[in-house]
């Protein structure tokens, strides 16, 4: 009671706090007034304590299983243990906004302080951002209270469903809502840069920095959701091309893709208003997701309880829309084609000895394909929203998505294998009759491409000579082959340099960004092997086995041997015994008798080849009915996310604040006028 | 060379270049929109409720919700089962034969992909169960495998 009471005043505090900051930002903006701005961000700090102060508020109303809140009374009962219960602060529609504002607030205070000798840009961040916690705040003490009280205390609460009580609830809600909220950060810098006019190149670096962030976690998110969808629910796979899934996955490409085009800003001054589309679509989609997952507009098999909070989301939606896509007309409106630092572009070796393929066209390229895909989701998407205004409601299934990715996927790996190869500002003349004429010679200004086309060589006869028919990987895996070379090619000569002398080596801040953009593009291709590979030569097999009998998947025989009964956390558990060679896999079923529900406990044998994947359907007397998988290069996926985050982190995260060298001092770079 | 006409020949040679980003940005915008189009096409559904599904007899591929209704017959080996599945008052047959997902019982709302054959049944080659309420946003949905 005295709890809920609290928590309702901590997040009346925070909304006037942040309010407040909102006023105070806006005037130390509009005056460039170095005070007002400490006073904006104080006030937005504070904001964020009275925040984290509800948080830690609902925790302890969780944890102390204070039944009269109705949302720990919803989202937990007395047999749930400690961290699951704990988990479903974040497992609730209330508890999840919060979580949200938290990490919003987290972010913010962070990315704000560290911007604050940038007076103007960070007021207007501290706006942006005090605006959208604003928006939250009036959500969570108006429309989705996680304080509301019940009339009655129960003496239990309801529970959490027993899909979701799996080690996968303490790490993918986390991070994928933490990635969802970050994307605000950039966004509010984005903003900040357009409505303040910003000049110089620092502001690319923040909200370059802060992007790199939110991708991160949503990568990290990202694959999280399919681990745990992969080892919970049992059907062999971890993408299903839901409206949920597609609502998480299309920010991260957006901000990919910013990713790339902010280089060509920062080297060539070029893209600086299409850079900050793609920021502020990559919030606006985070947006749209969450407005997609909580109105139940969509037909999914994700879904909260259908509640009030559609309308207000669509709401915030409209008005970021509007807002943003004023600022952009406003401010951001392409002028000539200058460089970066407001001069035209003066090049040292002349326009017209350099007319061949250029890193910048690879960057372009590679915003185009990212663009058509996130449309080409986007409309799959929505089509049961649009066709149904229209008349009958018509949806899209994995084929769908898999038929249009498919030329985007293929035209992005190969420019993983080329892209890297290309100079800036394009090859010089006569590039391709050289090529010609010296097609094995190592042709100094081309990198190397001899590696690549080698290596994607020797992958397709190795793979024809292995019986490999299959065409989707006949295609991607040379590709992937042509990629890996790329970047190793790519280390090869730093190491080189290195060797050399560290006189000769690039600044180590540089160096650390590009070894760490293409460790994310072994990563990348890794994974990209992953997913073919598990697509295309998956197996399964659907029996009925009595002890003694055996099936063979993939190469992979197991023999049941009989079911155990047993019990966890007090539920009822039938396990089945399946031996393979000398190791033994043991799916279950674990029953809750309470809620009429079984849920299935797979087994994973893994391995870097295949998986072997068992799922206990049903038992019948002594018999057990099993689906059987054989999941190849699944463990890829993972690794190769892996190998991405690392990429993140230690490229990218441990540099320090560094304005791009490429800008002469004092030099003017309007924002959007380039 | 006076400054006027070179400023306007400027001018033009600026309003050349961008006009060929605008078409080459009119060409892929009409690429990526056939590609679109024409996949939707080929791999759309109807999705409806069970009135709809009704209302509009097709023996296509359709993708119906409704709620399993009490009666779910199993065949012997449990891999088939027969079950009534009502929406908006009124119900339709539906047989599928494939794994189920755990929290498949009479009460939860389906969506069944399929077609309706000649004896009025609906015949599903995969059935989805929505979650129950309480289902967090970044759960994942049970899904149940087509059957072999």
């Amino acid at each position: 009671m005295l709890l809920a009471e609290l928590g309702s005043g901590f997040l009346l505090a925070a909304l006037a706090l942040v309010a407040f900051s909102a006023l105070a930002a806006l005037r130390a903006g509009r005056r460039g007034d170095r005070r007002w701005g400490q006073v904006g961000l104080r006030a937005f700090v504070a904001g964020f304590v009275c925040v984290a102060g509800a948080s830690a508020t609902l925790l302890a109303a969780l944890l102390g299983r204070d039944f009269a809140v109705a949302f720990v009374t919803d989202h937990t009962d007395r047999s749930l243990s400690l961290p699951l219960t704990a988990a479903a602060f974040y497992g609730g529609q209330e508890g999840s906004l919060l979580y949200w504002l938290l990490l919003l607030g987290a972010c913010g205070s962070v990315a704000l302080a560290s911007a604050r000798h940038r007076v103007r840009l960070a007021a207007y961040a501290n706006l942006v951002l005090a605006a959208v916690a604003a928006f939250f705040l009036i959500v969570l003490v108006a429309v989705a209270s996680p304080f509301a009280l019940l009339p009655v205390t129960p003496p239990d609460g309801v529970g959490l469903n027993p899909v979701l009580r799996d080690g996968g609830m303490l790490v993918h809600p986390p991070f994928l809502l933490a990635g969802y909220s970050a994307f605000a950060v950039p966004f509010a810098f984005a903003m900040a840069a357009l409505v303040g006019g910003e000049e110089g190149n620092d502001w690319i670096a923040l909200t370059r920095r802060y992007a790199l962030v939110a991708w991160g976690l949503q990568s990290v998110g990202l694959t999280l959701g399919m681990w745990w969808a992969y080892h919970v629910l049992g059907w062999g796979g971890y993408w299903g091309w839901d409206p949920v899934e597609n609502a998480a996955l299309m920010p991260w490409l957006a901000t990919t893709a910013y990713l790339h085009s902010v280089q060509v800003q920062e080297r060539r001054g070029g893209l600086g208003s299409w850079s900050l589309v793609l920021v502020i679509s990559a919030f606006l989609l985070s947006i749209l997701g969450t407005f997609i997952v909580r109105s139940g507009i969509l037909p999914s098999v994700h879904s909260f309880a259908v509640s009030p909070l559609g309308p207000w989301f669509f709401g915030f939606l409209l008005v970021a829309v509007t807002a943003s896509g004023a600022v952009l007309a406003w401010r951001g409106t392409p002028e000539a084609r200058s460089g970066g630092d407001g001069r035209p572009a003066a090049p040292a070796v002349p326009e017209r000895e350099r007319s061949g393929p250029s890193r910048e066209g690879a960057f372009v390229l590679q915003n185009v394909l990212i663009a058509a895909l996130t449309a080409a989701i986007l409309w799959g998407t929505l089509l049961p929203l649009l066709s149904g205004m229209v008349g009958r409601e018509l949806v899209v299934g994995p084929s769908y998505y898999q038929r249009v990715g498919a030329p985007f996927f293929l035209g992005l790996l190969g420019l993983l294998a080329v892209g890297p190869l290309l100079p800036w500002r394009g090859l010089s003349r006569g590039w391709s009759r050289r090529l010609l004429v010296h097609p094995l010679q190592p042709p100094g200004f081309l990198g190397s491409p001899l590696w690549a086309v080698l290596a994607a060589g020797l992958t397709l006869v190795g793979l024809v000579v292995g019986g490999v028919h299959q065409l989707p990987v006949l295609v991607t895996f040379p590709l992937v082959a042509a990629g890996l070379a790329t970047c190793l090619q790519e280390y090869g000569r730093g190491a080189s340099r290195w060797l050399r002398g560290p006189g000769r080596a690039r600044s180590s801040t540089s160096q650390r960004r590009r070894y760490g953009a293409y460790l994310a593009h072994l990563g990348v291709l890794i994974v990209a092997a992953g997913l073919i590979g598990s697509h295309v030569w998956q197996q399964e097999r659907q029996v009925i086995l009595q002890p003694g009998q055996s099936v063979t998947v993939g190469g992979h025989t197991l023999t049941y041997e009989g079911t155990l009964s047993g019990s966890r956390d007090g539920h009822p558990v039938t396990t089945a015994r399946l031996r393979m060679g000398a190791e033994t896999l043991e799916p279950s079923r674990v029953s809750y008798p309470s809620l009429g529900q079984t849920v299935s406990r797979i087994a994973i044998r893994s391995t870097p080849f295949d998986d072997v994947y068992v799922v206990l359907t049903d038992t019948r007397g002594r018999a057990a009915a099993l689906n059987v998988f054989d999941n190849p290069l699944v463990s890829w996926i993972w690794a190769g996310a892996g190998l991405l985050v690392l990429g993140v982190l230690i490229g990218n995260l441990t540099r320090p604040e560094v304005v791009p060298e490429l800008a002469p001092a004092g030099s003017r770079a309007p924002v959007g006028a380039r | 060379m006076s400054a006027p006409a070179a400023v306007a020949r400027r001018a033009t040679r600026r309003w050349r270049r961008s006009l060929g980003w605008w078409l080459v940005a009119a060409v892929v915008l009409a690429c990526v929109g056939y590609l679109l189009i024409s996949v939707t096409g080929a791999t759309a559904e109807y999705y409806e409720t069970v009135p709809e599904l009704r209302a509009h007899p097709t023996t296509g591929e359709v993708r119906v919700l409704g709620t399993v209704q009490d009666g779910v017959v199993r065949s012997a080996d449990g891999r088939q089962v027969r079950f009534q599945m009502a929406g908006g008052g009124q119900t339709v047959p539906v047989v599928y034969r494939g794994t189920l997902p755990d929290i498949f019982k009479p009460g939860v709302q389906v969506v069944v992909d399929g077609h309706v054959a000649g004896d009025g049944v609906f015949h599903a080659t995969q059935l989805e169960a929505k979650c129950p309420a309480h289902f967090s946003a970044s759960s994942p949905g049970p899904r149940g495998t087509p059957g072999a």
